[in-house]
């Protein structure tokens, strides 16, 4: 049922993409105005979904262990947040970008950059839902038991979602760059949203490390172990840094500081996937 | 004399590299490029002067840029905004009122509904309104990169000072030192810690998922029990200057292993001592339990048994005690596993680290530095009001935000239309 709603926002979302690219080919305002209600729709019953998933998650743990006190009952809802595998994860990473994207763009969401958000979204979603990917819900490790799983998987994807934005700005930026298109958004209005969405990446990717850090304290009395996926959150952070501070610097403006939003995205990719993938280490439950 | 000279030139060239954020950029792009070449399969790379040395000299780096900067930055902060500095912010626009409006009054609201309760002076002939916010802003970078000092230093203290080690616990013996991660190491704790009890549990059909293990401790002092504790993932012990963590756990057979033999309707029992070599009887081959486990991906105990049909290597198969169909037979012989008495050992991970303090301390101070960078930004806004020719009031709008150019100018304009409005 759940799997089945999925799709239709997935379908959902395709269409929006393609409203607001109809409303950026024919400067159609009214057309953006519809494309902006249905992704608002969209959101809103993927946000239903995930409501929905966390409850049946919720529901089948607590058969594992019946509860009565009310705390321990709050735990476990902490617990079963819908973010603790891979589909999950994807479905939730897909929730992320029209959820950022809505809240910090606003007036600025339209056109171009509303395609590159829906259908962002719609690939993921298509990933989780075509792509092969287990979807059953599955009981939680002990390691994974800990009140800082939702803080630090929420910011660590709102981090990815937020570069991810990012990233689709840069894109249009560089493309901007090559050959000046009036119907694409001003290099500097791009040149502003690369860096707002940089803050907001950083900001919630420093928090996604620092309560991972603590969590493994907790967990194996290491902040640190070298381990990949936390080597290449931290290699995905020194670019972003280096994005930051490079602004400060002479000469390192526009372009260059467009293509380090592309090299920020792959290094988010490759924590995200390519770790999971191809390195072995402590996050490998994810697959 | 002029060698003298020319040291200082040097020294302050060396002084301006070292507080240059083109250097900060250029290291932060070789630690990222050091760090993926560790990942493709050089973990040891991060403890090798390939990533320590350019590590370090962001160190020094970050301390040059706060002993060059942070003085100014707290003058900064520390200066109140007064009406003498606002009449140095530049110019955002004008405006012209009747002698009849009530002008302060009327600047005094309209300040307060677009921004924030204004103040007030007069200097000379003018009555200046102004605000301003984000003073503490130039603050922020600085606490960030202190942040990161201290995490460093934390780090390196940790490395230096710390102990880290694991303890394995059987009940029945209690544990008195830990094994050192180099190699054949051990450090005597000075006290004893005794495994009571372990206790797993598994999911129901989840294929062995553990739900939940946990070591009851007693921690004893010259003999006597001084405190007890449950050490569980997630859920560390502190005792004597230790950190004990529940990292993970194992079996060991309580006794021998119970084999029954059938041969062509013919059943006997064989006792295998654990990890020894035992003939089966009235053949060649050789067999020895290597391995138990309590509960073998969701199947129930079992032992991992190597055979040998003769001389050469030993090959491997799994004995499930609830599932004798699943196993292969071995030559003539069918087996089966008797119930197994099965005792867990439990792996905890000791840890005493002066510097975790340092690390938080450090991630602490983070959240206000990168809170005050992105989102309070400096700025200020001033209303300069004037009587002029036939007393009609003249008015200036003024201000400046160094950084978030577009929210200020957005909020400027909107305080100018409605400055250029409000006379009327
Ligand atoms: C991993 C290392 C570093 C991190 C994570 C970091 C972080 C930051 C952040 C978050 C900001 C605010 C950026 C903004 O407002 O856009 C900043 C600003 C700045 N950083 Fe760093 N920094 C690092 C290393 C350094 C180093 C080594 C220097 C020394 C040259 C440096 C110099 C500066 C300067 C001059 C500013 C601007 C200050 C201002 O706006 O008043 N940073 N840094």
């Amino acid at each position: 049922m759940l799997s089945q709603a999925l799709g239709a926002v997935m379908l959902l979302y395709l269409g929006v993409g393609l409203l607001f690219l109809a409303a950026g080919l024919w400067a159609s305002a009214s057309l953006n105005r519809l494309a902006r209600l249905l992704f608002g729709a969209g959101l809103a019953a993927h946000t239903a979904i995930l409501l929905a998933r966390w409850w049946q998650s919720y529901h089948l743990a607590s058969g594992h262990q019946p509860l009565t006190l009310f705390s321990e009952k709050l735990r476990l809802v902490v617990l079963q947040a819908p973010m603790s595998n891979f589909y999950e994860s994807l479905v939730f990473f897909a929730w992320c970008l029209p959820f950022l994207a809505i809240l910090t763009w606003r007036r600025d969401l339209h056109d171009y950059l509303g395609t590159v958000v829906a259908l962002g979204a719609c690939l993921l979603l298509a990933y989780a839902s075509l792509g092969g990917v287990d979807s059953r819900i599955k009981p939680l490790m002990p390691a994974l038991k800990s009140n800082w799983l939702l803080i630090h998987v929420v910011t660590c994807f709102l981090g990815y979602a937020a570069f991810t934005l990012g990233f689709g700005v840069a894109i249009l930026y560089l493309a901007q760059e090559r050959r000046s298109r009036p119907s694409l958004p001003p290099r500097s209005q791009l040149d502003r949203l690369l860096y707002q969405t940089t803050i907001i990446g950083f900001l919630l990717l420093t928090l996604g490390i620092l309560t991972g850090a603590v969590w493994a304290e907790q967990a194996w009395g290491r902040y640190w172990s070298w381990d990949p996926k936390e080597t290449w959150s931290l290699i995905t952070w020194l670019i972003y840094a280096t994005l930051l501070h490079a602004r400060l610097v002479k000469g390192w403006q526009g372009r260059r500081i467009a293509w380090l939003g592309v090299l920020g995205f792959v290094a988010v990719l490759f924590t995200y996937l390519g770790v999971s993938f191809l390195l072995p280490g402590l996050h490998s439950y994810l697959t | 004399m002029s060698t003298s000279i020319s040291n200082s030139r040097l020294t302050s060239r060396l002084w301006g590299q070292l507080t240059s954020i083109r250097l900060t950029v250029f290291l932060l792009l070789i630690l990222a490029v050091v760090a993926v070449v560790g990942t493709l399969g050089f973990p040891g790379l991060y403890y090798t002067i390939w990533f320590l040395a350019p590590l370090g000299l962001l160190a020094l780096n970050l301390l040059a840029c706060l002993v060059e900067g942070l003085p100014q930055a707290l003058k900064r902060a520390a200066r109140p905004f007064t009406g003498e500095m606002a009449l140095a912010l530049p110019e955002r626009g004008r405006f012209s009122w009747p002698a009849e409006t009530a002008a302060p009054a009327l600047v005094e609201e309209i300040l307060r509904r677009e921004l924030g309760r204004p103040r007030h002076q007069i200097l000379g002939e003018e009555q200046v309104f102004f605000y301003g916010r984000g003073r503490l802003r130039p603050l922020g970078p600085y606490c960030v990169h202190l942040a990161l000092v201290l995490i460093l230093a934390g780090g390196v203290v940790g490395k230096f000072w710390g102990i880290e080690g694991r303890i394995l616990l059987q009940p029945g013996i209690d544990g008195s030192s830990i094994e050192l991660d180099q190699p054949g190491r051990k450090l005597p704790l000075g006290f004893l810690v005794r495994l009571e009890k372990f206790q797993v549990r598994y999911y129901e059909g989840s294929g062995g998922t553990p739900q939940e293990f946990r070591s009851d401790l007693t921690f004893l002092q010259d003999g006597a029990a001084v405190k007890q504790a449950v050490c569980r993932v997630n859920d560390p012990v502190v005792f004597g200057g230790y950190t004990f963590y529940q990292a993970s756990y194992g079996t060991l057979p309580g006794g021998p292993v119970q084999l029954e033999l059938t041969r062509e309707d013919q059943r006997q029992s064989l006792e295998l001592p654990f990890r020894r070599w035992v003939q089966l009887p009235g053949s060649e081959i050789q067999v020895m339990a290597v391995r138990v486990e309590g509960n073998l991906q969701g199947l129930g105990p079992a032992v991992q048994l190597a055979y040998r049909p003769g001389p050469g290597h030993p090959q491997f198969a799994w004995l499930l005690q609830k599932h004798p169909e699943k196993v292969k037979p071995l030559g003539p012989f069918r087996l089966a596993l008797a119930p197994l008495k099965l005792e867990y050992y439990s792996v905890l991970q000791v840890k005493h680290d002066p510097g975790v303090g340092w690390v938080y301390g450090g991630f602490l101070l983070l959240l206000p530095g990168l809170y005050l960078a992105f989102f309070r930004p400096t700025q200020r806004w001033a209303v300069v009001l004037q009587k002029g020719r036939k007393d009609r009031w003249e008015g200036r709008l003024l201000g400046a935000s160094p950084r978030s150019r577009e929210t200020f100018l957005a909020r400027t304009e909107r305080l100018r239309e409605r400055l250029q409005r409000g006379g009327a």
